[in-house]
């Protein structure tokens, strides 16, 4: 389409493998640079779980062959952290100090854990559950048949919840204002769905705020609640849902709610800037707001649409459509967010 | 290959402790009972920053080369190493420094080119070094750390080489050293290792106390002295000036001398004459000096006088390559000089065998009456694998001339005999008295131009080497792999017969019948050896380091028997895959075309 133009895409997870696919498809003459914090070439988060059912080396996690990106001609760039972004001069500057040009850019960063304040200072007694390193600490501090404490629960959480299960280890949801999330659900409706955790196996804990955490000899960690009652668990993971990571986006010259902010056609304020996933606002004429489109298969279609409009499409996402949480036939919750 | 076998590669610029790292890296894992191969790439340019590259291959089982591709590489200058990352192998690790000093342009740094299929590792040797040590001058150890504390290789043990290392300076370097070490093998540790490289203890019982790390040219300068070398004459030149600052250190204290003389010349001269003079006397040059050496050398076939000749070859002619590989000086050294003045050349194969190779050269030398060239290469000389010297010397003590105990009557120096070889005599000895000179001679050494005589001395100087192929003690060639009939048969010499063994035995692995001959003895050619070795293989192949295929060459035509040649001169030792390439290629028919 342009020959010479660099396309740099930052965040190498779905929406960004997805769009560098798009790009160098409608682009063959495209300069294409796909950065990632990551030191693994692109897998799905959404098969960590896969890691309890006995896949324990990344290989096997990957989606695609790593050798595809040189066959793509795609400059995969790893271990890579973007510090800052300057809008004007469309330049990229990494922390190691490394200073790249771009002519199109789209941010695909994803979103990174939320916290609450409380639980801040207890965060080296966690778990997250973001990278396969991640999910490899976890099954090592995991004992065969232990129990795993579940924070908040939101829909990744509840995705790990249904493996640790099957896989024969007790799980204890403390259940919250995040349970569910990004699902925006009534009273009733939660109830009806921790029922149905309960009936899988999931220990539910409702009505308790956890306020602290405790290493503990065997098991591993104590949550301790408001009222001074404690659980026990082997592990404690977060599952608050997740805030954007744009935080090297500040002074890029792109407008920013708690993420940046785009059209339907989920391009910035910046000519040159698109952002993609869990990371963007898109606007909604209907709603009139931005809002976030969470779920595992929004966020690749977004990536995928961006890189059509980044190479002269005009499509738009939609943006009217929720996706739906409910109970199957068999008794078990089941999400649209899980759609991939 | 079973079990650990990780290849090393430390690239930097001259000055960042490239070499160094690599050193303290092989030597702790030699100590600690693994086989070690390693070899240093240093720049040309005496001057100015150029690239350094150290290579290192530890494994339980014996290797034989350095691997094509590297298990780690660790970059201390991303400008020189970014052409060598594709070296890493898939799902191999790349280590780099990730906090430059300064802003970089697009494409400086190392991260930008890491294959998709490699695994990225980024710490911040530098800000460490400073932060630990005061400065940034330690960062090749906090690298060498950072590698230590990933691969989970034992700390101590790194302490103890750096000690040794830093033995002769004051106590505080050692401790900086290993402050920094210290610091990179906690940041190694503490990373989440993604990489499949794996560092299994050595075998329990893997005594590494004995073993030494040396290089070719340490090997040598250790196989010279314990054959009790008295003197030494030499003039520098890449890559044999090592043998001769070893030895100007070493050789005084067990009550030799050596002579750095003003040329090549003079140092081949000197050599014959203290060889006349029954010492046992050497010299070391590379391919240009050996060919300024060759009409002394001529003296001494005619003279019938001991020496001995180290030649470390390297890329030719002229200048030439100087700090890169080749064997391009076979024919110089086993033809080189006017007339027929054949000599015994010897090639090792690897760095035992030049031990082995120098020291037997004396015995060789003095018993045949001649000069003996070992002739080695850069990558040979350079090299470093790991070594258990004997606890004994193994070589014969000086032979004692037979002149010795004479009264009377002339002395036939130059005496026909059963066997060719002429008594000896060193001057000063009683019933010794004889003519030396370059001319043609009789008997008695006196000058004799007749026809006849031309003739017999001709046959004589020539037919007394033959029993050289034969001589107790010494591998001339020897064959590996497979015995009896097979497909492909694969002759080598020199370094290059390491990726020979590697490549047999891979393609032995893939079902290929073949079998491998290393000739050691290059002059005279030990032909009862090798004509059996053709007679059981369909077809061969000599890989070599030469442009003009001069082992080839010289086989076949001793032999009459056609060879297939396999020739490079990149400058760089003979990959194993090229070589399981043609082995591939030849056991599927017939052989192509260029037989030789």
């Amino acid at each position: 389409m342009s020959a010479g133009l660099h396309y740099v895409v930052i965040g190498a997870g779905s929406a960004g493998h997805g769009a560098v696919t798009t790009l160098r498809a409608r682009d063959p003459a495209a300069r294409i640079t796909l950065v990632t914090m990551s030191r693994l070439p692109f897998y799905n988060r959404f098969d960590l779980p896969r890691y309890f059912r006995g896949t324990t080396d990344w290989r096997n996690l990957l989606a695609v062959a790593p050798q595809i990106y040189d066959e793509l001609a795609i400059t995969l760039r790893r271990n890579s952290r973007v510090d800052e972004i300057d809008g004007r001069a469309r330049t990229l500057t990494f922390s190691h100090k490394e200073v790249v040009g771009y002519d199109k850019l789209l941010v695909c960063t994803g979103g990174g854990g939320h916290l609450p304040e409380v639980l801040v200072e207890y965060k080296s007694l966690m778990h997250g559950f973001a990278t396969f390193e991640d999910a490899t600490r976890v099954a090592r501090a995991l004992p065969a048949k232990g129990r795993v404490i579940l924070l908040g629960g939101d829909m990744i959480g509840l995705d790990l919840a249904r493996t640790l299960i099957d896989t024969g280890h007790r799980v204890t949801l403390v259940a919250g204002e995040f349970t569910f999330w990004p699902h925006r659900i009534d009273a009733a409706k939660r109830a009806e769905l921790l029922a149905a955790l309960s009936r899988a196996g999931v220990d539910v804990v409702t009505g308790r705020t956890p306020v602290a955490i405790e290493a503990a000899a065997k098991p591993a960690r104590r949550v301790i609640f408001e009222d001074d009652s404690a659980i026990a668990g082997d592990v404690v993971m977060p599952f608050f849902g997740s805030m954007p990571l744009v935080d090297f986006m500040l002074g890029a010259g792109v407008d920013m709610e708690r993420g940046i902010l785009v059209d339907p056609r989920l391009k910035s304020s910046n000519e040159s800037i698109w952002a993609a996933g869990d990371v963007c606002q898109i606007w909604s004429d209907e709603l009139k707001e931005y809002r976030f489109l969470h779920g595992w298969k929004n966020v690749r279609l977004m990536g995928e649409l961006a890189a059509r409009n980044m190479t002269g499409a005009a499509e738009e996402f939609d943006v009217t459509a929720d996706f739906a949480i409910g109970i199957d036939a068999s008794g078990h919750v089941q999400s649209d967010f899980w759609e991939q | 290959m079973t079990g650990t076998d990780v290849q090393f590669a430390i690239c930097g610029s001259a000055g960042d402790g490239t070499i160094a790292a690599g050193d303290i890296l092989k030597r702790t894992m030699a100590a600690m009972g693994y086989k070690v191969i390693a070899f240093d790439i240093y720049p040309a340019e005496i001057r100015g920053f150029g690239k350094c590259i150290s290579r290192v291959r530890v494994s339980i089982e014996q290797a034989y080369s350095l691997k094509r591709r590297s298990d780690v590489f660790l970059s201390l200058n991303d400008a020189h190493a970014i052409p060598h990352v594709g070296e890493v192998r898939d799902f191999g690790a790349v280590v780099y420094d990730d906090a430059p000093i300064a802003t970089i342009p697009e494409g400086a740094h190392i991260s930008a080119h890491i294959r998709p299929a490699q695994l990225p590792y980024g710490a911040s040797f530098r800000q460490i070094s400073d932060k630990v040590t005061g400065n940034a001058r330690a960062r090749n150890l906090v690298a060498l750390g950072y590698l230590a504390g990933l691969y989970g290789m034992p700390r101590d043990a790194f302490h103890k080489t750096i000690g040794r290392k830093f033995a002769t300076k004051a106590a505080s370097v050692t401790q900086v050293n290993v402050r920094a070490f210290d610091a990179g093998y906690d940041a190694g540790a503490s990373v989440f290792k993604l990489d499949d490289v794996v560092m299994a203890p050595p075998p329990v019982g893997a005594d590494g106390s004995r073993a030494q790390m040396m290089t070719g040219n340490g090997a040598t300068v250790r196989g010279l002295l314990d054959a009790d070398i008295d003197c030494f004459f030499g003039y520098p030149i890449t890559p044999a000036t090592s043998i001769m600052e070893r030895l100007a250190t070493d050789l005084p204290k067990r009550g030799g001398r050596m002579l750095q003389t003003e040329d090549e010349i003079s140092a081949i001269a000197a050599t014959i004459g203290a060889g006349y003079a029954g010492a046992r006397a050497a010299t070391a040059t590379s391919g240009p000096g050996l060919a300024l050496m060759t009409e002394m050398m001529g003296l001494g076939v005619i003279a019938e006088v001991p020496s001995v000749t180290i030649v470390s070859q390297r890329g030719g002619p002229s200048t030439g390559l100087p700090t890169k590989t080749e064997q391009s000086d076979l024919n110089l050294a086993v033809y080189g000089g006017s007339g027929d003045a054949q000599r015994i050349v010897l090639a090792p194969t690897n760095v035992e065998g030049c031990y082995r190779c120098a020291g037997i050269a004396f015995e060789l030398a003095e018993k045949f009456q001649t000069p003996v060239i070992v002739l080695i290469d850069l990558y040979l000389s350079n090299r470093y694998e790991t070594v258990i010297p004997p606890e004994v010397k193994p070589f014969a003590p000086k032979a004692i001339p037979d002149a010795a105990g004479r009264s009377s009557g002339p002395f036939k120096r130059f005496a026909f005999t059963d066997d060719g070889l002429s008594p000896r005599a060193i001057p000063g000895q009683n019933g010794g008295v004889h003519t030396i000179t370059g001319l043609e001679h009789n008997e008695l050494g006196r000058p004799a131009d007749q026809a006849d005589n031309h003739q017999r001395m001709s046959r004589k100087r020539h037919d007394k080497l033959l029993a050289a192929t034969r001589h107790p003690g010494l591998t001339v060639a020897k064959r590996f792999g497979r015995t009896g009939k097979v497909d492909v048969g694969i002759l080598g010499w020199g370094s290059t017969f390491g990726e020979i063994l590697e490549a047999m035995y891979a393609a032995e692995r893939e079902g290929i019948s073949c079998s491998a001959m290393k000739v050691v003895m290059l002059s005279p050619l030990p032909v009862h050896l090798i004509e059996p070795f053709f007679d059981d293989c369909r077809i061969v192949l000599v890989p070599e380091l030469n442009h003009e295929g001069q082992l080839a060459h010289l086989v076949s035509g001793t032999l009459g028997r056609p060879v297939v040649r396999l020739d490079r001169v990149t400058g760089a030792p003979m990959e194993v895959d090229t070589i399981l390439a043609e082995i591939r290629r030849l056991a599927l028919g017939p052989a192509a075309g260029n037989a030789a």
